[in-house]
């Protein structure tokens, strides 16, 4: 999978997995998942992070991982992408 | 019965007493179980209480694992998700000890391994549990307190910190997961029919059963059926608080 296709993919699962109202094509590769990014919180995160283990077989154990993987759209994109090379 | 048909129940420390009262009537209401116990020598009650488990026609699991052993619950958490068919969605914990003695001369291991087993232990049984209830939006949590941690208890202080402890954590982790259809309660049971409290005497079983207004000792049963309530769809609007199961001793 290439860093298109998982940003496609994770930009479909915010919107359809956390029911956000837009366009999956309209979240930017820069934007922040929380706060005023997305509009997202803390808690949130919590299915997100089940949502993105189930779908792209990958592990977020903790915070430190999670505070990794998702200060942005595409720093998440990036973290599956590498931990996927690495299975 | 069939107030926990579908659902699939953990209970921590269900080879006796609570724990195995809690996993007999959760199998009766309809729900897969599994259990764990933790010392060799409770394999036989463990052993006894999977076979009555059985003999529900409930599927059934009963594993050996430490709660305060953090690969030890992964494992566990793998074995119940491969027998029962899937992640628990309600997980009661019961497990736990306690150790008699003052706390001036409490060695800080003894204080530490009751912390780890009572408080830490149901705190990663939580954590492990969570993702499986996130997944499917739905979840029951059960922690079973004690009066210990509303009114202390003198020559038991590392049990009534983490009961107390486990209350609050109640109470946090409700507030967490709420929007998840995951709710967090509490069980305290009172003076229970326990092997404990069969070792009294009569004048120490009297002095104790004068505090109760209900005049008695609970049976297992008794705690066990509230246990079932919180844990099932009927308590859908109960989240964070802790029913007190104790014939009156608190009133809270």
């Amino acid at each position: 999978m290439d860093r298109a296709a998982v940003l496609a993919e994770v930009q479909e699962l915010l919107v359809t997995g956390l029911r956000l109202d837009r366009a999956p094509a309209d979240i930017a590769d820069d934007s922040p998942i929380f706060g005023e990014g997305l509009g997202l919180d803390s808690i949130d995160a919590l299915e997100l992070v089940v949502l993105v283990e189930d779908r792209f077989r990958v592990s977020i154990p903790d915070e430190e991982v999670g505070k990794r993987a998702f200060a942005s759209v595409g720093s998440l994109v990036d973290f599956i992408v590498a931990e996927r090379a690495q299975q | 019965m069939s107030l926990l048909a579908g659902h699939r129940v953990l209970v921590t420390g269900g080879s006796r007493g609570i724990g195995r009262a809690t996993a007999l009537a959760c199998a009766a209401a309809g729900a897969a179980v599994a259990f764990n116990y933790s010392r060799d020598e409770d394999d036989d009650e463990a052993r006894a209480t999977l076979a009555a488990l059985q003999e529900t026609g409930a599927r059934v699991h009963a594993t050996q694992a430490d709660v305060a052993d953090a690969d030890a619950v992964a494992a566990m958490f793998a074995g119940v998700r491969e027998a029962l068919g899937g992640p628990p969605d309600v997980l009661v914990n019961n497990a736990a000890i306690s150790h008699d003695g003052l706390l001036m001369m409490l060695p800080d291991a003894a204080w530490q391994r009751v912390l780890d087993v009572d408080l830490t232990g149901a705190a990663r049984c939580c954590r492990a549990a969570l993702r499986g209830m996130i997944a499917g939006r739905w979840g029951r949590i059960v922690n079973v307190a004690s009066p210990a941690a509303f009114f202390g208890k003198e020559g038991a202080s590392a049990y009534a910190a983490a009961k107390g402890g486990l209350v609050a954590l109640t109470k946090s982790l409700a507030r967490e997961v709420a929007r998840y259809r995951i709710t967090v309660n509490a069980v305290s049971p009172g003076f229970v029919q326990t092997r404990l409290i069969s070792e009294l005497d009569q004048t120490q079983r009297q002095a104790l059963e004068r505090q109760i207004p209900l005049g008695r000792f609970a049976e297992p049963d008794e705690v066990a059926t509230v246990i079932v309530f919180l844990a099932s769809p009927a308590a859908s609007y109960l989240t964070g608080t802790t029913v007190h199961v104790d014939g009156g001793l608190t009133m809270l």
